[in-house]
């Protein structure tokens, strides 16, 4: 379905929305977000600015995805940019948000440069006419529309290199938000690469090895982050890693698709658990945090559901996705970038055991955590639904293959296989979800049974401090809280420490100085002295006239 | 019948598994010049350990490791087929393919680790912390080679793969085979990449906190863990099997070898075993990848 606004034309200029399969599928991960984060906010006082900040980021999203030609979008993407400023001021220190803004404007500029050079080329802002405009653009070009297209989105995913002001923005927005910059708005460059480069250009090996990159580097920055909301920021960043990488291959749309679902669920969960802890706690430190699972039971069960997903194991969502990617990525014989996007799942496995750990598991690192209790039910709801969403996909892998067929169909690229809801058929390979999930759960309640029938009766530990402890008997004073920093020893790796030491930052401070620098010489010419000024207005003013006489 | 299968299936891996780890003690003890215990100590002592009547525990998720890592094993060694060529004792593989494989292999260790965690002991999170950072240098050249290996066999089945073999991988591609082969003897847990249990060292590792039955389904699920890993690498690299006797042979070579090459070596702080595994099998399965794969 198509609505033709021609009739608001201006000049030659034609603007349209659209609704396609693509469009709704982002849609719904929109919805999803909103749906599950409106549960939270009864719990605490926001200012009313912030709802309708909120209401106005939202339509802007709205148009992003249903938007038919480059200038609804570029309007869309410049509103959401800029809500999100003024969302992210409620909390975030002064130079996060100016590392933000400065990021989102330079961001805004190239897109905006890009697409003029699109509309320059056949009159045209239609995403219909947006491939040919590309062939019919020179080489240079080309290339040129490329590098400013990526950087925009770029900044936008925080792919590493330019995700400068997403782990501060993320660590220090609001709660709420931090989820939805996560789960959705991440997901809008997602959806800019696909209309804009993935639908425009044939398949880039470049993208997919930035991808992987992306993934292996943010994955080992997480690991040595002692904030939570950091470590999952940089989690973010590497999982749309996976997602840029296999959006540079062809045939990875339906993993791409398919890990964007699984994120954005995934994101939204750990997120609202996190969120829950620290509104319980008021502590964001794995240093701080510790031994609250019998505290708060049920949040650490959504959260383990989490980390299985995000980990991307089997029997739950995660691996659905992890398993398109790895197929699109065998069967294109891109091995190595494979090896390394299993390296770097591989390695994601230190920070996810360490989120898990460091918040509920071992011993708490303060008294006051002892008397900490249950998030209440607003907290918990919207994780069950998310929970249920990603055991029911990774039960039914197939069940939204169909949907996705159909975004695929629209493409016109080639479809997945389909059997039935709990077959997952990519061009590779098939597992059956159903049987894994069935075999799994069948040994589980088998085990169980065997084991507690078993003669002997475990005690239960009197204390927490009754533990061995090479025959020595720790108390309060000794430090128990072990392992919130694990991880931290991989620095000491000659390879890693490279990865792990070196930092962007210095880059763009070194960046900011020579800004800095150059702007003094303009202030030594325009120094501000009103008589100065005055005589420069002058002069101005004597070349205006001299060269309209000429 | 599927159900008499994968009950026969447990059991052979767990005999046999049981059977491999008393060769194992017997064999490390000659090394070391000394008599090692009885072939079937360890499965006695399992036994045994199931039936002590105390054993303390640290609530539900206590319980839930072990367990976990229990069913992990399991349920890994009902997709590995035994056999190429034939559906018997294949298990489950037709529903799997190599990718579920591999992540139902580090299942229960996970599982596990979260059973540690909820103990408190900090020399079982020191373990796990040592397993964890090594993990994922173990690993990488394993999935290399493991990543050629589908791609040449045009297939991610994994008896489609032990089938597709005329000559056996390990002879064809033995460079993939020795990268994967370093990775592998990290995988069962000798030196020298051994630094997560530690044997013979203070007492460190994720087993610190378990005593009684629950150490006893921790000894059970390694016997059955040992023996799916040695299937999964036969049908891998070693052309597969086509009987018992010919799955026992090769299995039972390639452990000697693991076992061998464990007794000779010291063992690696984690730094340097992920130092080392990044350089030097990575370097060995990544130059074997580009050689299989250069046409």
């Amino acid at each position: 379905m198509m609505i033709n606004l021609s009739n608001y034309a201006l000049g030659h200029i034609v603007l349209a929305l659209e609704m396609s399969h693509l469009a709704n599928f982002f849609a719904v991960l929109i919805l999803l977000s909103m749906g599950t984060l409106l549960f939270l906010v009864k719990n605490y006082a926001l200012p009313k600015s912030f709802y309708a900040l909120s209401a106005l980021l939202s339509t802007s999203l709205f148009l992003i995805v249903y938007a038919a030609d480059y200038l609804l979008f570029f309007i869309g993407w410049e509103v959401m940019s800029i809500t999100t400023y003024f969302l992210l001021s409620f909390s975030v220190s002064q130079k996060t948000l100016h590392k933000y803004i400065i990021f989102a404007m330079s961001s805004a500029l190239a897109l905006f440069i890009a697409i003029l050079m699109i509309y320059s080329t056949q009159q045209s802002f239609l995403y219909s006419d947006a491939r040919e405009s590309f062939e019919l653009m020179g080489e240079f070009q080309g290339v040129f529309f490329l590098v400013l297209i990526l950087f925009a989105i770029f900044v936008k995913l925080g792919v590493i290199g330019f995700h400068y002001w997403l782990v501060d923005a993320y660590e220090e927005a609001h709660d709420i938000f931090t989820a939805f910059l996560s789960a959705v708005l991440s997901k809008m460059g997602v959806y800019a690469l696909i209309i804009l480069v993935v639908k425009v250009t044939q398949p880039m090996l470049a993208l997919a090895i930035i991808g992987v990159m992306t993934s292996i580097i943010a994955t080992f920055k997480a690991i040595q982050e002692d904030s939570v909301k950091r470590v999952l920021a940089y989690s973010s960043i590497a999982q749309l890693g996976y997602i840029v990488t296999v959006l540079g291959v062809a045939d990875g749309m339906s993993g791409a698709l398919y890990h964007s679902l699984i994120h954005t669920a995934v994101k939204l969960l750990l997120f609202i658990n996190i969120a829950g802890v620290i509104y319980m706690t008021g502590r964001d430190k794995f240093s701080q945090l510790g031994g609250l699972i019998y505290k708060m039971p049920q949040s650490f069960v959504l959260l383990l559901i989490g980390i299985i997903v995000l980990a991307g194991m089997p029997p739950l969502g995660g691996f659905s996705s992890k398993f398109l990617i790895y197929s699109a990525l065998l069967d294109t014989k891109y091995l190595l970038l494979l090896s390394g996007v299993m390296f770097s799942s591989a390695s994601a496995f230190l920070y996810i055991y360490k989120l898990i750990y460091g918040v509920y598991l071992g011993h708490p690192s303060h008294k006051k955590l002892e008397s900490a209790k249950e998030v209440s039910l607003s907290f918990l709801l919207p994780q069950y639904l998310l929970a249920f969403i990603l055991i029911t996909l990774g039960t039914f892998p197939a069940l939204i293959v169909p949907y996705i067929n159909e975004i695929l169909l629209e493409s016109s690229l080639t479809t997945l296989s389909f059997t039935h809801a709990g077959e997952l058929i990519s061009a590779f390979a098939q597992f059956n979800g159903l049987i894994v999930m069935s075999a799994f759960g069948t040994i589980f309640v088998l085990v169980v049974i065997f084991f507690v029938s078993t003669r002997s009766k475990a005690k239960e530990a009197k204390n927490r401090f009754d533990i061995a402890y090479c025959g020595e008997e720790p108390d309060e004073s000794t430090h128990l809280h072990y392992g919130y920093s694990m991880g931290k020893e991989l620095a000491r790796v000659g390879i890693l420490r490279a990865i792990i030491k070196n930092s962007s930052s210095h880059f763009y401070e070194y960046l900011g100085k020579q800004t800095l620098s150059f702007a003094e010489l303009f202030r030594k010419i325009y120094s501000g002295k009103l008589s100065v000024n005055f005589n420069i207005a002058i002069l101005f003013l004597l070349l205006l006239l001299w060269g309209s006489l000429r | 019948m599927i159900l008499l299968e994968l009950l026969l299936m447990l059991l052979v891996a767990y005999g046999v598994g049981f059977l491999y780890y008393g060769l194992y003690r017997n064999i490390t003890a000659r090394f070391q010049r000394r008599f090692g215990p009885p072939l079937w100590q360890s499965f006695f002592d399992s036994i045994k350990f199931f039936l002590k009547e105390e054993s303390t525990s640290h609530g539900w998720m206590f319980y839930l490791g072990p367990i976990i890592m229990m069913s992990g094993a399991i349920t890994t060694l009902f997709f590995i087929p035994f056999f190429k060529e034939t559906t018997n004792f294949s298990g489950l593989s037709s529903y799997g393919n190599l990718f579920v494989v591999l992540y139902l292999l580090v299942l229960g260790p996970l599982g596990n680790a979260l059973g540690v965690g909820t103990g408190g002991n900090p020399f079982g999170a020191m373990g796990v912390t040592r397993g964890l950072s090594r993990l994922f240098a173990l690993e990488l050249p394993f999935y290399i080679a493991v990543i050629a290996i589908m791609s040449l066999s045009g297939s991610a089945d994994i008896s489609e793969i032990a089938a597709h073999q005329s000559t056996m991988y390990a002879l064809a591609y033995p460079l993939l085979f020795i990268g994967a082969l370093f990775s592998f003897i990290g995988m069962m847990g000798q030196s020298p990449f051994d630094v997560v249990g530690a044997p013979v060292e203070v007492y460190s590792g994720p087993a610190s906190e378990f005593s009684g039955k629950f150490l006893a389904l921790l000894m059970s699920q390694s016997a059955i863990y040992t023996f799916a890993k040695l299937v999964l690498m036969v049908n891998l690299f070693l052309g597969g099997a086509q009987g018992f006797l010919e799955l026992l042979l090769k299995t039972f070579v390639l452990f000697l070898f693991v076992i061998s090459f464990g007794s000779l070596y010291g063992r690696f702080k984690t730094p340097q075993s992920i130092d080392f595994l990044l350089k030097v099998p990575t370097t060995i399965a990544v130059i074997g990848l580009i050689l299989a794969t250069w046409s």
